[in-house]
């Protein structure tokens, strides 16, 4: 009842748009005269859209004990609030730069408020093209929280979860999910394949010994692959293990690593080089038969073209905190889909776009697993999550992530509990230095 | 004669203010050969009109080469590297030295190390790769702090069965290794002397005991040719000491086919190669600056490492004869080619902060120009 009543009768369309009147004299020929409403382009879907309006957006910084949580990622929470009394969360947090994402988010402002939460598609393109500077980690996380909120909103206006919006769930039982995990001795390992067993999980993931350059010694190449050797002798054949190279080799050195680390079957090598040149990701990509994944740091859809089309790797990892939410995530997927591509979206950062993921992961037929920056043992970090959401985010139950039932996203956080964890301030990737001084690639 | 021929030609930019005190004003030039193992090698010496006076090395050239250089520099300030290189382009010998010179001028002018001027150090030290030559040992090169060598492949001639070419080649390497143990590098140097073919089956063969790269597999620098190499293995490929001009490496790195930039201090200067790594840079490419000339420019190539962040190695000649090693000490009033732990460090005076004496030039010179 209540559903119906906010989205409003729909009315035939009958009011053209007004085109914009040309202004001159301004020094721009091409400037169009700046709407007279907002958000821009609102007036015309008046009589085809629903009642609902958003009345405003708050943005949020969280900051963690430095004990707890890494003090370059405060978490970026936006919250979205109706005239009908919805509200919608969702997540920009940007490693490194909150506050130019906290600032983003309140530059997209004029375009959602006023604006109706059921235009997700329209508002996703308002921001992304009508921002005429396209993509950008920044740009790009503040999208991704607000289009979280949007969808947040849809879904609870609907009364349904968001992936069965998204025509979901392809498997009721949850998401398959790998926790981070480290092992430096064949004995470590063991104990970890016991624990891992033990908790039911099923895939874990593990970083390289050592900073690579781009060019290597016979010292690193060893140990690298010995590495690997050691993971899997020490878990066992039946634990899937990633590596994660994280973009500290160049093609040249990932080459010789991917060649020798064949026989251990991975589950997948990540980010083997730096992300920006892809024709240069697939010299080293052709000579691997190592299932390989990338993605984290790309943006929208267009980021992830060339990797699809070159057909460069085999698992795609959108971060739903920056790629543009659950619309950019989803879209990603779908193309990839239709490329043999699978799907193992990251997430490094707090529990919102981590449950956000969720719902996109089970709506996906191309989902692999999911990544939480986490360990198998819930720590101090579980706690304030727990604190914030009010349950145990993101923790998984033999071997998957269940699945919220709740509409929308699933969740409230609690405002009270966010005034615990105020934002710090922003401090910057920590950056790692070669033996001779030199920035190394992380 | 040939200044007045060059200074006819309409097609070069007007010369600079020659009343400035930095403009050049006297050129001179020294081609050298070391006594034993022949290498050449060319020392100009360029004096501003206030008196201030740098050196720049490129390699080998002739009295009409230098003259050139000599024609190009004069009445510029040595800020006009831009200039030199346009102007210089088809004695790249003399690009190189003239370039050196004017950053060597600008350094002492301004009192800060050339490294300054190239953006800064990004390193605080450079890594260095001894080129062992003649009968030169592992374990003198060890003894003196190198721990990253190369070692030149056996060239084959047509009669040497293929099978047992690779087996000798093996057992260079596993020689070579057990040597120098597990924490030593080494790049083999083919010398251009291979096809493709060849080169590819050897590069399968070797890339599990993981020498840094090999080194100028062949001369056949086609796409194609290249194409077959960088397909068939993971060996990382060195490329390029004879390369002067940027474009070839552009397009190297466009097909793929060179996992190491090897631009020559003697045939390009600093400038010219801090343009090719940038352009690697973004190809995931490092840079490790091939040299056999002297340490003029051995000094040079550590402030260019100093400065490229894609800068992986510099090459260095460790010559096996005391005389050649005199030589190159006396040039620079104490050796320059100093090295700890397979590092060299940077030098943080004024200009390339190196002594270098003109009576050695003299003493060692073929021809004074």
């Amino acid at each position: 009842m209540r559903r119906r009543e906010m989205l409003g009768a729909l009315a035939a369309a009958s009011a053209l748009g007004q085109s914009p009147k040309r202004k001159s004299g301004i020094g721009c020929e091409c400037a169009f005269a700046p709407p007279a409403a907002f958000p821009p382009g609102s007036q015309v879907f008046k009589d085809v859209g629903s009642k609902l309006r958003i009345t405003d957006m708050k943005v949020f910084g969280v900051t963690l004990d430095e004990k707890i949580a890494r003090a370059d990622r405060p978490y970026v929470f936006v919250k979205i609030e109706t005239n009908q009394g919805v509200v919608g969360w969702g997540e920009a947090t940007l490693e490194g730069k909150a506050g130019a994402a906290m600032a983003c988010v309140n530059d997209l402002r004029d375009f959602i408020v006023g604006s109706d939460p059921m235009q997700s598609e329209h508002l996703y393109q308002l921001m992304y093209i009508g921002s005429f500077y396209r993509g950008g980690p920044v740009l790009g996380s503040a999208i991704s929280g607000i289009d979280q909120a949007i969808w947040d909103i849809r879904g609870k206006v609907f009364g349904m979860p968001v992936y069965e919006l998204l025509g979901g769930p392809v498997d009721s039982r949850g998401v398959r999910g790998y926790y981070h995990a480290a092992a430096w001795t064949l004995e470590e390992a063991r104990v970890l394949r016991d624990k891992t067993r033990e908790a039911g999980v099923t895939a874990l993931k593990f970083q390289l010994p050592d900073l690579l350059e781009w060019v290597e010694t016979n010292r690193k190449l060893t140990r690298a692959v010995k590495h690997m050797e050691m993971l899997r002798q020490g878990l066992g054949p039946d634990i899937d293990f990633a590596v994660d190279f994280h973009a500290r080799p160049s093609p040249t050195v990932a080459a010789i690593i991917l060649r020798e680390i064949e026989p251990f079957h991975l589950f997948f090598a990540e980010e083997i080089c730096p992300p920006e040149n892809i024709r240069a990701m697939q010299r080293a990509a052709r000579k691997s038969t190592t299932p390989l994944a990338t993605g984290e740091r790309l943006i929208a859809a267009y980021g992830y073209n060339d990797l699809i089309d070159l057909g460069v790797v085999d698992v795609l990892q959108p971060d739903i905190a920056h790629v543009g939410g659950i619309t950019a995530l989803w879209k990603v997927a779908a193309a990839a889909d239709a490329a043999g591509i699978r799907m193992a979206p990251h997430a490094c950062e707090g529990p919102v776009g981590g449950i956000a993921s969720l719902h996109v992961d089970a709506a996906i037929p191309n989902f692999l697993a999911q990544e939480i920056c986490g360990l198998m043992e819930a720590g101090e970090m579980n706690r304030v999550w727990e604190d914030l959401m009010g349950f145990a985010a993101m923790r998984m139950r033999d071997g998957r992530y269940p699945l919220p039932t709740k509409p929308g996203l699933g969740f409230e956080v609690s405002e009270v509990a966010l005034k615990k964890y105020p934002f710090q301030g922003t401090r910057p990737f920590p950056p790692a230095f070669h033996e001779d001084g030199s920035l190394a690639s992380l | 004669m040939r200044q007045k021929i060059w200074s006819n030609l309409p097609a070069f930019a007007p010369q600079a203010v020659v009343t400035d005190h930095l403009s050049i004003a006297n050129v001179r030039g020294w081609r050298l050969r070391e006594p034993s193992s022949g290498r050449r090698y060319t020392v100009l010496r360029l004096e501003t009109r206030g008196g201030l006076v740098g050196f720049g090395e490129g390699g080998p050239a002739t009295g009409a080469e230098i003259g050139e250089a000599k024609a190009a520099a004069m009445g510029r300030r040595p800020n006009e590297t831009e200039f030199i290189r346009h102007r210089l382009a088809a004695t790249p010998a003399m690009e190189a030295a003239v370039n050196c010179a004017f950053l060597d001028l600008l350094g002492k002018s301004t009192k800060t190390p050339v490294y300054q001027f190239l953006g800064g150090p990004t390193r605080f030290k450079a890594r260095v790769l001894a080129h062992l030559e003649g009968d030169a040992t592992i374990e003198q090169a060890v003894k003196q702090g190198f721990k990253a060598f190369t070692m030149p492949l056996p060239s084959r001639d047509s009669l040497w069965r293929m099978q047992a070419y690779v087996d000798a080649v093996l057992a260079r390497v596993a020689r070579a290794r057990g040597l120098a143990g597990a924490d030593m590098d080494f790049v083999l140097d083919a010398a251009g002397a291979l096809t493709p073919g060849d080169a590819a089956m050897l590069a399968t063969v070797l890339e599990k005991h993981h020498l840094m790269w090999l080194d100028e597999p062949t001369t056949v620098l086609t796409n194609d040719g290249l194409a077959r190499i960088a397909e068939e293995s993971v060996m990382p490929i060195g490329l390029g000491r004879s390369v002067t001009d940027i474009a070839t490496f552009q397009n190297l790195l466009r097909w793929g086919s060179i996992d190491l930039l090897r631009p020559s201090l003697g045939l390009n200067s600093l400038s010219k190669i801090k343009r090719m790594a940038a352009i690697a840079e973004t190809h995931y490419v490092a840079v490790a600056p091939y040299h056999n000339g002297g340490p003029i420019a051995t000094a040079a190539g550590i402030h260019l490492a100093a400065s490229l962040p894609n800068f992986f190695i510099q090459q260095i000649p460790f010559p096996t004869s005391e005389r050649d090693a005199a030589m190159r000490a006396e040039l620079t009033s104490g050796s320059v080619e100093t090295v700890k732990d397979g590092f060299a460090p940077l030098r943080n005076r004024p200009g390339l902060g190196i002594d270098v004496s003109e009576s050695a030039l003299d003493r060692y010179s073929e021809e004074r120009v």
